[in-house]
């Protein structure tokens, strides 16, 4: 069998109320960025973005969204999950100073990537933003990695109040910056795109995927027709900067687009 | 793209005689852009159906040795939002474009082609054989002569496009059912769809790996079955052939054109070869040309008709 493996969950990390860290004991050889489609082959497979992974481990974190993923918060450890990949493109692990730009569930692959950029010696800080306190994930992991870290919410108690883009701007203005990553929401990355100027960047992005593996187009990408399983997750600021549909448009599991913003409709 | 790999079909010209299938990269206006960008010669719509449909719940795809076997499940944005992707393609390509469409009955088929009368599609293609939604629709209709001969000649009646009819590998008379769309009025026809459908199981789960439990087998284990059934019809009908299954190289290109195609898919080979499949083929194809003394695609020779 090709690409998959049915694996024995390790460990189930409570991360916050509804996201979880699913730690599996494989060497799955997989690069920060890159995701595996999970399933418990009762009706339904997602792609997870890899979370942490070394020579023998790897960690998906989950949030709780649907039916499928209700159902992997009533797994234990010892349950076994029908696993595929890893598969798509991974970050390029820069040198110098970097940033990471995390918002909501979509920081966790962050964590593996910093891990990654710390071998390779650079001096990595990361912004993690959340709408509320409780939703921010990673906060205790990322701390220890002895990095610049800092996060903040729209509302809450915590010292920073405010999206991640506001904590962006705060970093632009005492450091510079050699790379910037991202990962969240695509609005906050469109967001933040407009913050770049000429810095070099990569973003990870999220569209509905099926096959995982190139065949059903349903995760290409408008107008590179680029296939988010394959040549994405990870884009770089070329390809991002080509896409009409970025922060425009999405396809749903039928391939209906579906717009962000609703006064975009009928926008090409 | 070089002129010895062009070819015509149905009166159209095409840059390569490589086709991209329903079901591949067919999503969007994108994903059939690409395909033409690196080297398809016409290109097909994922069937489209007159409303949308989600699919199956996965996993849709299981990868094994032999090819992949898939129960995407007719996922589509419906015939309508379909069509706005086919118009979007068109604004920027030349390359022809075939509009898939399925449906159960010809009712349902003659609302689809009005639809695509209506639209830049080039041609159109009649979905008879998808082996995926047994539990929904029940046994594809090319399974019955009577039911292809009857859905091919009311589409042909209304259609403003030439109609290409898609069969299945999966029946015990797969002459008789290439004759009957012959019969009815088909301009052509395409084989094969995927095989079986068939499973995989898990065996630490104790279950099938696809939700849907079975599916189409597609890959390189197909090809001898795509060539039987394809030199099959080509010697019994006289309307050109789109050939596919399990083919992924230029020798299997030219095999299948020996076998009767006129013009050949790719589909699960995107996924082998990467999307490049198309560029390399086509290199591939020259090559065989240049090593074997052919001068262009369309002097390429054909097998001897079987005696019938």
């Amino acid at each position: 069998m090709k690409n998959r493996s049915t694996l024995r969950i390790a460990e189930i990390r409570k991360e916050n109320f509804d996201i979880n860290t699913y730690r599996f004991n494989f060497d799955l050889k997989a690069k920060p960025g890159q995701f595996i489609m999970l399933s418990d082959l009762r009706g339904g497979e997602k792609p997870f973005s890899i979370s942490d992974c070394t020579e023998d481990h790897f960690c998906i974190t989950v949030k709780r969204v649907g039916e499928f993923t209700k159902r992997l918060f009533s797994c234990s450890p010892g349950d076994l999950l029908s696993i595929r990949g890893p598969y798509g493109s991974s970050f390029f692990i820069s040198a110098g100073k970097v940033l990471l730009v995390g918002g909501g569930y979509g920081t966790p692959p962050l964590y593996f990537l910093a891990k990654h950029l710390l071998k390779n010696g650079a001096e990595v800080h990361v912004v993690n933003g959340a709408r509320k306190a409780e939703e921010l994930v990673f906060c205790e992991k990322f701390q220890k990695l002895g990095i610049n870290y800092e996060n903040t919410s729209e509302c809450g108690r915590l010292k920073n109040s405010g999206t991640s883009i506001d904590l962006v701007e705060q970093a632009f203005r005492n450091n510079s910056y050699d790379f910037i990553y991202a990962a969240g929401p695509e609005m906050m990355m469109k967001n933040l795109q407009d913050k770049l100027g000429k810095l070099p960047y990569e973003f990870l992005l999220e569209r509905y995927m099926k096959c995982g593996v190139g065949l059903c187009g349903n995760c290409t990408v408008d107008p590179l027709g680029i296939r988010l399983c394959v040549e994405g997750p990870v884009l770089s600021k070329a390809l991002v900067e080509q896409l009409t549909e970025f922060g425009n448009y999405h396809r749903e599991a039928s391939g209906k687009r579906i717009y962000f913003m609703k006064t975009d409709k009928g926008k090409k | 793209m070089n002129e010895r790999l062009e070819t015509k079909f149905l009166g159209f010209k095409l840059a390569s005689p490589l086709v991209l299938p329903a079901g591949v990269m067919g999503m969007s206006f994108s994903g059939l852009k690409i395909s033409a960008d690196l080297g398809a010669g016409m290109v097909t719509s994922k069937s489209l159906t007159l409303q949308p449909r989600t699919g199956h719940k996965g996993p849709v795809i299981a990868e094994f040795e032999g090819g992949i076997l898939n129960s995407m499940g007719l996922c589509n944005p419906g015939i309508k939002d379909g069509l706005a992707e086919i118009d979007e393609f068109k604004e920027g390509s030349d390359t022809p474009v075939i509009v898939s469409v399925f449906a159960t009955s010809s009712r349902d088929f003659i609302a689809l082609t009005e639809e695509v009368n209506s639209s830049s599609a080039d041609l159109l293609e009649l979905n008879l054989s998808c082996p995926n939604v047994y539990d929904e629709f029940g046994i594809p209709l090319s399974a019955s002569k009577d039911q292809v001969y009857e859905i091919v000649s009311s589409v042909k009646d209304i259609s403003q496009k030439p109609v290409i009819a898609k069969l299945s590998p999966n029946v015990l008379n797969p002459a008789e059912i290439a004759l009957a769309a012959e019969a009815g009025g088909a301009d052509a026809l395409c084989l094969i769809n995927t095989v079986g459908p068939g499973m995989l199981i898990d065996t630490l789960m104790v279950k099938p790996i696809l939700f849907n439990k079975f599916g189409g087998l597609s890959g390189p284990c197909l090809k001898p079955v795509a060539l039987k059934l394809v030199y099959q019809a080509y010697s019994v009908v006289n309307i050109p052939i789109i050939g596919m299954g399990g083919i992924s190289t230029g020798n299997d290109v030219v095999e299948m054109l020996m076998a009767g195609a006129d013009i050949v898919g790719i589909g699960t080979a995107v996924y082998s070869r990467g999307i490049e499949v198309f560029s390399k083929i086509n290199a591939e194809l020259l090559q065989f040309m240049d090593e074997n003394g052919y001068k262009s695609v369309i002097t390429l020779p054909k097998l001897e008709k079987l005696d019938v």
